[in-house]
């Protein structure tokens, strides 16, 4: 049967979630220090685990940190700032090949835990102040970011559109921040930020693998036992807002082959509502699968798309429907749209659709479980969702979802946001016709 | 009772391989996970973007085809009298896709319920085609869509237009799916044309893994092709134009909305089609070691690049051997496509001059023996890596004990006889000028 994690809390606070398990040939590691997500803070939180990266005191800069980590049998380190709702959480993770089969003798985890540990607790310092060097170059980077976002345009719409519909929401600033922010930042301002957070916001720890707990808990209290604030601060939830008034429709003009059209939808729903669950039904039979009714409506009957789908923000409560099209057949493609939706809410839901969406889900779900760092991710997404479903509840969850539940939220999701990323000048280019 | 399957016993990751070979010819291999939910299987093709000029054995006429039918035929395999494939896999809870390379067309699901009727599922759509005027008809909408999502990727496009300026005349130059022109000439005669050839058992292999009984596996396969008359297949006999050793076009520029130039640079390997098996396999891990040493983020170069600006984290490299082609590709984006290039090529001038030394190449022999075992957590991995090298007689289990094997020498005669200054190409993007 499926393993749930072991939690522990450490004595500074540190949550630790331990899940063992033979399955896997890693060792997984994450941790995440969650911060609340505000606009004024993105460029410097998406700073701290960029420059934290580029050097510690033991591995003073990359490429020594590198090295180390290519005797480790190339354990993958990686940063990342994650925004998810409106948290803004910073992301360390490690996956190491489990000694068992790299034919050495045991000190895997021990030394996976301590390069994370450097990484963290002991950053490469000048005075009181992150190396002035790493800060600037890292900022460069993540400028370059930023602007870099313009080069998939499927993203770039997507980011867009939730940009415009959360303008005067903390969830309209981008996770890496403003352009503007960055070049104030000092190298001082930063540290001091990282100590605030690291010493007072919660932080949780995640480890999936072949270990015994005994082991891991003597290595982490070794390793992450240190000093904190005696209180952690407490992150505000992510609020979950109305439409405000008529679809606004926005257009963004551009060198590109084919229009991106991207509809926002608030739908009332957040995580930890009754309703959830049947929000994620909805979403799926609309747009989740190859089986939904978008795919099926536009794509398959219509032939206006290749690509369409629906996903939601959970946590926000957004959905988002995606499609490529030529740009004159905007007006087609959002009737079928809105004819799609329009049949959630009056229940217009075949059986094979309910069930096929439902046994999607699960195998969704159940497929995570087979990865360890989906294993992390869902468990963390709950957490910052402020409830932790275990595996079996989602599942006894999404089966019970009924049509009438599926009625009831579809009745709560309303257009928001219209954006469309199309090209400069008139339709689309080549081959229209044929069409 | 007699034996009608081959174990392979994988020492080193731990692993049981089961060969069988299904009448009239077909390949099955089970690989089983104990512990996962997900069960895994693959059907694929030796049908590729490339096989383009072809007949079977014993017909007189070569049939040339228009470009991008193999993916064409790979969207048209989903539906069928009964409708819609994805329906069908949906009402049993699977998740199912297909994907085509220039060498192969592979058809997949996953699953964590009902597998004995997916299998069923994977292998009958496969081998049922249905073709019409009318499904051909609008997949050309379809996929014209598809094309131009394609047309506004710019990472797609450089590498597209380095292939196109790395050969002259072979087929790899073309895209996968072709273009809206050619695939305006496809019609179900073809598709049933190339169908009848390419997917007949004998070309085909299938690949399954997950918490399963090799055996039962075997005997539902065994069960599907029974009931199926198959007609001998003569030899495949598959033409490509003679490649010169120049490349077409020493440089190539295309203006989209980028933030920031992307530069590749490629070069052609002209040895590689004279080899298969472990030779082939053996040549693309000196490959992958020499392009770790030279471009990867533990090394002088990439450190230094980084530092002053010249590139992100979007640097890479990567080599590709085929049966009749091969090349590398290097590079990401950077601000100054000229400095980047001059430094790339400086690289490989110095490491043929200086070579590498001991520590260096066991530090990379691990990190990729590590890298090859954590990749072992995931079954469309192994799946699909094992179906990829079977197609070239390369066997996927056999690549740790090459690793140990290889040597310094080795890799400095190959690095001067494949990265030869003469046979390079460069592409790039580069944002309109005054944008």
């Amino acid at each position: 049967m499926q393993r749930e994690y072991i939690m522990h809390t450490m004595p500074n606070g540190i949550r630790l979630f331990f899940l063992p398990t033979s399955k896997f040939k890693t060792i997984s590691i994450g941790l995440f220090i969650h911060q609340e997500l505000n606009s004024d803070r993105g460029a410097l939180s998406a700073l701290l685990p960029s420059v934290l990266e580029k050097g510690c005191r033991l591995y003073p800069d990359y490429l020594t940190l590198q090295r180390r980590m290519e005797q480790l049998y190339g354990a993958d380190l990686s940063t990342d700032i994650i925004k998810s709702g409106e948290r803004h959480t910073l992301a360390f993770t490690m996956e190491m090949a489990h000694d068992r089969f790299t034919g050495q003798n045991g000190n895997i985890l021990e030394d996976g835990l301590s390069i994370l540990s450097s990484l963290i607790t002991d950053p490469l310092l000048d005075h009181q102040a992150f190396r002035a060097a790493y800060v600037q170059q890292e900022k460069n980077q993540l400028v370059k970011d930023i602007r870099a976002l313009l080069n998939d345009k499927v993203t770039y719409a997507a980011e867009r559109c939730a940009a415009l519909m959360c303008a005067s929401e903390r969830f309209g600033v981008y996770k890496l921040g403003r352009i503007e922010d960055y070049e104030a930042i000092s190298p001082e301002a930063l540290y001091r930020y990282y100590q605030h957070v690291l010493a007072g916001n919660p932080i949780d720890l995640y480890v999936v693998g072949d270990l015994t707990e005994e082991k891991l808990l003597e290595e982490i209290l070794r390793y992450f036992n240190f000093t904190r604030a005696s209180k952690e601060v407490i992150l505000p939830q992510t609020t979950i807002n109305e439409v405000s008034g008529q679809p606004r429709y926005f257009e963004e003009k551009m060198q590109v082959n084919q229009s991106k059209l991207v509809l926002g939808y608030r739908t009332l729903t957040g995580f930890r509502d009754e309703l959830f669950f049947a929000l994620m039904v909805s979403s799926g039979i609309l747009g989740g699968f190859p089986h939904s009714k978008l795919f099926l409506k536009v794509r398959e009957e219509a032939g206006l798309a290749y690509y369409i789908n629906s996903r939601l923000e959970r946590h926000k409560g957004l959905l988002l429907i995606s499609a490529g099209i030529n740009y004159e057949n905007f007006e087609q493609a959002k009737m079928i749209i809105d004819q799609q939706l329009d049949d959630l809410v009056q229940g217009k839901i075949s059986k094979d659709e309910l069930d096929n969406t439902k046994q999607g889900l699960l195998n969704n779900l159940l497929s995570r479980q087979d990865s360890p760092s989906q294993l992390i991710s869902f468990h963390l997404d709950g957490t910052i969702g402020g409830r932790n479903y275990t595996v079996a509840e989602v599942k006894e969850k999404i089966e019970a979802v009924e049509r009438e539940n599926i009625m009831t939220v579809a009745e709560r999701i309303k257009l928001d946001t219209i954006y469309m990323l199309r090209p400069e000048h008139g339709g689309d280019k080549t081959n229209d016709e044929k069409l | 009772m007699m034996k009608n399957y081959k174990l392979v016993d994988n020492k080193y990751l731990q692993e049981k391989l089961y060969c069988f070979r299904v009448e009239p010819g077909l390949d099955l291999y089970v690989l089983p996970r104990s512990g996962y939910q997900k069960k895994y299987a693959v059907f694929s093709t030796r049908f590729g973007s490339i096989d383009n000029k072809f007949k079977s054995e014993p017909e007189q006429d070569f049939t040339q085809l228009p470009d991008g039918v193999a993916h064409f035929l790979e969207h048209k395999l989903f539906e069928d009298e009964r409708g819609n494939v994805f329906d069908r896999f949906a009402a049993k809870g699977a998740s199912a896709n297909a994907y085509t390379s220039f060498t192969q067309t592979s058809y997949l699901f996953s699953c964590t319920t009902n597998f004995e009727d997916n299998i069923n599922i994977l292998l009958d759509f496969v081998q049922e085609p249905y073709f019409t005027e009318q499904t051909v008809l609008k997949e050309q909408g379809i996929i014209g869509q598809e094309i131009k999502m394609y047309e506004d990727h710019p990472h797609w496009r450089v590498y597209f237009n380095l292939l196109e300026s790395l050969y002259q005349v072979h087929p790899v130059r073309n895209d996968i799916a072709g273009t809206i022109e050619s695939i305006a000439q496809i019609t179900p005669e073809l598709l049933y044309k190339c169908y009848q050839t390419f997917y007949h058992p004998n070309n085909m292999a299938v690949f399954v893994t997950g918490d399963l009984d090799p055996f039962a596996v075997n005997k539902l396969v065994e069960a599907n092709f029974s009931a199926r008359c198959f007609e001998p297949l003569g030899a495949i006999v598959r033409s490509f134009p003679d490649e010169p050793t120049q490349v077409a076009k020493k440089r190539v520029i295309q203006e989209l909305l980028v933030s920031e130039p992307l530069f590749y640079i490629g070069f052609k390997d002209v040895n590689v089609g004279k080899l298969q098996g472990s030779e082939l396999m053996r040549r693309e891990i000196l490959m992958g070691l020499i392009l770790d040493i030279l471009f990867g983020t533990s090394e002088k170069l990439y450190n230094d690049l980084y530092r002053e600006d010249l590139i992100d984290e979007s640097f890479g490299s990567e080599y590709t051997a085929e049966l009749n082609h091969g090349h590398t590709m290097i590079g990401g984006e950077t601000k100054d496509p000229e400095q980047l290039y001059q430094r790339i090529m400086n690289a490989i001038k110095a490491m043929k001059k200086t070579g590498i030394d001991t520590e260096q190449f066991e530090r990379h022999r691990r990190k990729i023996l590590g890298g090859y075992i954590r990749r072992f957590d995931s079954l469309e991995f192994i799946a699909n890596n094992y179906l990829a090298y079977r197609f070239r007689e390369a066997d996927l289990f056999m690549l740790p004990s090459i690793l140990q094997e290889v040597q310094i020498d080795e890799a400095l005669a190959l690095l001067e006889e494949n990265l030869e200054e003469t046979r390079h190409a460069v592409s790039i993007i580069a944002p309109p000028a005054g944008s």
